[in-house]
């Protein structure tokens, strides 16, 4: 005789569910600016930053990537900076890409930079490891001055 | 003041991209989103958003304004939300004006709680004048 009771499909169980996926954002450590978020003020990060929004404040971090829809205004700084959007203001890093589609008004102080084919660059851009001539200049006139005073006593 | 349109607009936040401020960054300033941001480092300033979530390692230090609200990190501060979640290991100071809330047994709360209806959250162009 086969057996009476039917088969029961599995009955849902409740599942603890996290607050949020916090996971689903970018790789971890990177903080990402996205495009609907507007900061104004100073961001300083030890790890790297990704920005497609908007900033009006200067920006520090380790490898900065200013995306194509964000616009910042201030001063970017990090190791590596690397931007595709709008930058007003000055960029400091030790490498520097502007990708085709980069606005920068401003100074880029570097030691190593890439500029594609597009890019729009309007400022200074300098090696970081050139020495300013004013300083030999004040090193040197101290010395005159010693000699100078010592001959009329 | 463009917060109150996130809020209002309730299901735009979810088309937009999630902001993530990892842990080692620090914030000092004032922060506008219509979508999502959560937070792992530290915020000193206003909070403008559709949802904020504050991590266990996060911090923010002054006013929020949002939609939503969950907290399982440190919020020291008002929080101006029709939905307020502090959830466990939460460590809130200030207050907390809401139309829901819910506080974790194991959540630390210290201030006060005014319970405020929907329309009040749909009229905050200036917030009003308290001591945290």
């Amino acid at each position: 005789m086969p057996d009476p009771t039917p088969t029961q499909p599995p009955r849902p169980q409740a599942v603890a569910q996290p607050l949020s996926s916090p996971s689903s954002s970018g790789a971890p450590g990177t903080s990402v600016i996205s495009k609907a978020l507007k900061i104004t003020g100073q961001l300083e990060s030890s790890e790297n930053i990704q920005i497609d929004g908007e900033i009006d404040g200067d920006v520090k971090g380790v490898h900065v990537k200013i995306g194509q829809s964000a616009k910042v205004k201030g001063t970017v700084s990090g190791e590596e900076v690397e931007i595709a959007g709008t930058v007003d203001g000055k960029i400091e890093a030790r490498k520097v890409v502007l990708a085709s589609t980069a606005h920068m008004s401003g100074d880029v102080i570097h030691q190593d930079i890439r500029i594609e084919s597009g890019a729009y660059v309007d400022g200074h851009v300098r090696p970081e490891n050139a020495k300013p001539k004013p300083a030999v200049a004040s090193a040197f006139k101290p010395a005159v001055l010693e000699k100078t005073g010592t001959g009329a006593g | 003041m463009f917060a109150l349109k996130a809020r209002t607009a309730s299901r735009a936040e979810t088309a937009l991209p999630v902001s993530r401020l990892g842990a080692g960054l620090s914030v000092r300033g004032n922060l506008e989103t219509e979508g999502e941001l959560h937070i792992f480092g530290r915020v000193i300033g206003r909070i403008d958003a559709g949802i904020l979530f504050v991590a266990p390692c996060g911090l923010v230090e002054g006013d929020v304004v949002a939609r939503e609200v969950r907290v399982a990190g440190r919020l020291m501060g008002r929080i101006f939300a029709l939905t307020v979640d502090v959830g466990d290991g939460a460590n809130v100071q200030g207050r907390i004006f809401h139309h829901t809330v819910t506080v974790s047994r194991h959540a630390r709360f210290e201030g006060r709680m005014p319970w405020r209806p929907p329309s009040f959250f749909e009229n905050l162009d200036q917030l009003p004048e308290t001591q945290p």
